[in-house]
């Protein structure tokens, strides 16, 4: 079943992979060169950079932020989310169609928009805290992917096996943690891993929702790019690198990455 | 212990298309009935609504004394045999028979105790700690009936649970199911589409179509005397000729077709014969002749199928298109002519339509 | 209790979407219709300046250059990539997925280091006597480009992989029975079979890259402000909300409008559609 492909096109794909690549090499790279500005191919070799993370003191804060958002926007999405995702596909004809629609709008809204707007109606408006608006804002921001992985998972679950578990005497939210939930355990992990990383990585919607003290790490990353072009940047990145690595193997060993490729 | 169900009086609604009208069952202590029908029939919907994943929009559903109408499907007690089986995945064959007991209440020592013993009964003890996606089909349906049947319930409902085996698993599951079910003397209701499943395995069978119960009788009355028309065509009697008595002597009668031919029948085996009738036959029950002496239905043969045992023909009557099959030893052509003889222990008698 | 077990359940997620989304998006929107300035105020106000004219201009021709390089790169490498055995092939989806999983903001500070005056493309430039002094590549147009292809590619290719696998290797061997070249099974077969979901991708890259901000800002600065700068300028530099609030109004316009007509048109032209 192979069939075959030709030759420029297969040239033009590893330069497409390299082009990929390259630049995610060159700031590993660059992340230990011993110089006071950023460089490449590195000169000498110094871990300093990676200590100097823990040094700045804004860099330690807004990792603990970024995790601490992280960890609780992507629980509040699942605890919102599951339920919703459940009801699209247990009750669909009870349902209208334009619901599933809502849960991606935040998809569909720019994020940078959807932050502005938060500014405006929910912190300066309705006086909501900066941390608890920016919650809410990572909350939506990953409630799609939430609602998405988990809705796949879910539309390959034979609910007659619920109404097994129910006819046999366990009641329907007994059912719904024993017998549901564990059957859909990969889509509630790959849900939770790509909610994760999505607020991780998050500008837009964190952009304006930063104040005094509290700020996520890739806003302090363009906040010290600005100021400072030393190899600092590089090694914080390498840091974010590695851990997306780290994530990327406990997918790859629980349920395959094709899951992420959907 | 078993109990007899009642169904009364039920209607029940998907959103706003009504889907079983005015529905009444009622199955004896210990019975088996089969719901049989096409699909959209309103079978599976009768048993979703015994077993509580329905609510009706009015009428009872009670199993013994207790009202099971507005019970949470968890709280009714009724063993449950699914189509795709639906087990548990993520649970061991041993776990997944055990698991209605767990919900009991039943210490685990027990519970494997009995769980084993039900596994014993249906031959798969062996497996009992596989997973179930290790099975195959036939084991798959014997570990769901022995989930179901562990519970020792007072109800046992089967949902086509054979419709995903092939042929010949399906007669040897059939004949087990139902010596399981003898054996316990569990009330049972059966849902199927296939004619044969339902008769050879039930006491009693309900033709249902369109949210009806059509007739509820024993598959041998079924077979050999439908109450409508319906009913005859669904178990084979292709050939419905409306017919008017002419003269009654005794307890006999003289009836003739549109086109003139005659037939005597006995009220002895009919009983009360109105003035017009259908008389319902199937293909093996009208015989074709090229005797004209016979008296039977002239008519037009058409295309000649052969059956292994007999010819079967497309006639064309005065009353209609009919299927007949005539001898192997002399096959008659297209465009004879040809004359259709009843026999009259092989027809059925209905009211006309 | 049944009739509504789905709304109970479907409603916190439901609610947090309609109180935290639509409204204050919704009110980002109105105040500019009830703009002291008159009914369109603010938009007249928008198009009276030619700089913001042209910001509106420039990210337009960002996002559709970016949406174009990136669908004929993308659709290429996914050709090759759909096509290699197995083994390679999970190789390359993992290899995509990895930049996909990395920061915008990590992403494109990489090519502060490729493109800067010191960089590594000037040195490059410089040691095989290309030119003489480092030629200014950052904060021009094409630095932004370059950085938003090389963001979106790798989604390009995950999704367009996804829809060359879903062509059945059948229909090509049909079209080769039936006498076509393997240029013609493509063009004739692969591509219009591909087409809703190139339009699919299109639509991905093109509203991700007119509502973009970190890439912009770190490869374009002010000299290249784009829709989101700019709103981010007014909103937190200059104060200006009524002003931001209108940017906020062009965005999610531009936004829907691409997604409502594009996804009608992959529906209209998707042959595979039940």
């Amino acid at each position: 079943m192979t069939t075959r492909v030709n030759p420029f096109l297969i040239a033009f794909a590893a330069l497409v992979y390299l082009f990929l690549l390259g630049p995610l090499i060159i700031i590993f790279g660059a992340s230990v060169s011993d110089t006071s500005y950023l460089t490449f191919p590195p000169q000498g070799f110094t871990l300093h950079w990676f200590e100097n993370i823990w040094n700045i003191s804004a860099f330690r804060r807004t990792i603990v932020t970024s995790l601490q958002i992280a960890f609780l926007a992507t629980g509040l999405a699942l605890i919102i989310g599951i339920p919703a995702a459940y009801a699209l596909n247990r009750y669909r004809i009870q349902l209208p169609g334009w619901l599933s629609t809502l849960f991606i709008l935040p998809i569909l809204v720019p994020e940078i928009v959807l932050g502005f707007s938060l500014l405006r109606s929910i912190n300066v408006g309705a006086g909501f805290p900066i941390f608890m608006t920016l919650l809410i804002g990572h909350t939506l921001l990953v409630l799609p992917y939430v609602v998405r992985v988990i809705s796949a998972a879910l539309s390959s679950f034979d609910f007659s096996i619920e109404e097994a578990a129910i006819s046999l005497g366990s009641p329907p939210l007994k059912t719904f943690f024993t017998i549901v939930l564990p059957n859909v355990r990969a889509g509630v992990i790959a849900a939770f891993i790509l909610a994760f990383i999505t607020s991780i990585n998050d500008v837009s919607v964190s952009l304006f929702l930063t104040g005094p003290g509290i700020s996520t790490l890739p806003i302090q990353i363009l906040a010290h790019v600005e100021q400072f072009f030393d190899p600092t940047i590089a090694s914080v990145s390498v840091l974010l690198m590695v851990l997306t690595v780290i994530v990327m193997a406990i997918v790859e060993r629980t349920l395959g990455l094709t899951i992420v490729a959907k | 212990m078993s109990l007899p169900l009642s169904i009364q009086s039920v209607t029940a609604h998907y959103g706003t298309t009504k889907v079983l009208e005015d529905l009444s069952l009622d199955i004896r202590d210990g019975e088996l009935v089969s719901l049989l029908g096409a699909s959209g029939c309103g079978k599976t919907t009768t048993l979703r609504l015994v077993a509580g994943f329905l609510e009706p929009t009015s009428g009872t559903i009670r199993l013994g004394d207790k009202d099971l109408t507005r019970l949470p499907a968890h709280a009714r007690n009724i063993g449950l045999v699914f189509q795709n089986y639906a087990l548990f995945p993520h649970l061991s064959v041993r776990e997944n028979v055990g698991f209605g007991l767990k919900q009991r209440g039943v210490a685990s020592a027990d519970r494997n105790r009995k769980a084993t013993q039900m596994l014993e009964r249906v031959g798969l003890a062996h497996l009992a700690d596989r997973l179930p996606a290790a099975l195959s089909g036939g084991q798959k349906q014997r570990v769901a009936l022995a989930r179901a049947l562990v519970i020792e319930p007072p109800l046992l409902m089967f949902d086509e649970p054979l419709s995903n085996l092939d042929a010949k698993l399906r007669v040897d599951m059939r004949v087990e199911i139902r010596q399981l079910q003898r054996a316990n003397g569990t009330t049972s209701v059966y849902v199927t589409h296939d004619q044969e499943e339902a008769f050879s395995i039930s006491d009693r069978v309900a033709i249902m179509s369109e949210g009806r119960i059509m007739q509820l009788d024993t598959p041998e009355t079924l077979y050999q005397r439908p109450a409508n028309a319906f009913v005859a065509r669904f178990v084979g009697f292709e050939n419905l000729i409306s017919m008017q008595v002419e003269t009654r002597e005794g307890g006999s009668v003289v009836a003739r077709t549109a086109d003139g031919a005659k037939l005597k029948l006995s009220a002895q085996r009919f009983g009360e014969i109105p003035d017009s009738f259908v008389l319902a036959t199937r293909p093996d029950g009208l015989l074709v002749t090229s005797d004209p002496s016979t008296g039977g239905i002239p008519a037009t043969l058409g295309l000649r199928t052969y059956l292994g045992r007999a010819y079967q023909y497309q006639c064309e009557t005065g009353a209609g298109h009919l299927v007949a099959n005539g001898p192997l030893s002399s096959p008659l052509s297209i465009g004879e002519k040809a004359w259709l003889v009843p026999v009259i222990d092989q027809c059925a008698i209905l009211a006309p339509e | 209790m049944k009739r509504f077990a789905g709304w109970i359940m479907a409603s916190p997620a439901t609610l947090a979407v309609v109180i935290f989304l639509i409204l204050p998006v919704a009110a980002t929107i109105s105040v500019t219709f009830t703009d002291p300035r008159g009914l369109l105020g603010p938009y007249i106000w928008y198009f009276e300046s030619g700089f913001r004219r042209t910001v509106l201009w420039r990210t337009f021709e960002i996002a559709f250059a970016t949406t174009v390089i990136s669908l004929f790169v993308g659709f290429l490498t996914a050709y090759v990539v759909s096509k290699s055995p197995p083994w390679l092939k999970s190789i390359l989806i993992v290899l995509a997925v990895f930049p996909l999983l990395t920061g915008v903001v990590v992403r494109s500070f990489a090519w502060l280091i490729v493109l800067g005056r010191n960089g590594i493309l000037n040195n490059f430039m410089q040691w095989i006597g290309l030119t003489d002094a480092p030629v200014t590549m950052l904060y021009t147009q094409g630095a932004v480009i370059v950085a938003m292809v090389y963001l979106f590619v790798p989604l390009m290719v995950l999704v367009l992989v996804g829809v060359l696998d879903n062509i059945p290797d059948d229909l090509v061997q049909a079209s080769a029975s039936l006498g076509a070249t393997p240029v013609g099974t493509f063009r004739q077969v692969i591509l219009p079979l591909a087409t809703p979901g190139l339009i699919v991708g299109a639509v991905l890259v093109f509203t991700a890259s007119f509502t973009s901000y970190a890439t912009p800002h770190l490869l374009g600065g002010d000299q290249q402000m784009v829709m989101g700068t700019f709103l981010h300028q007014r909103a937190m530099v200059a104060f200006d909300w009524a002003g931001a609030s209108t940017i906020a109004a062009i965005m999610v316009v531009v936004t829907i409008v691409t997604v409502l007509v594009m996804t009608r048109i992959a529906r209209r032209l998707n042959p595979m559609a039940v």
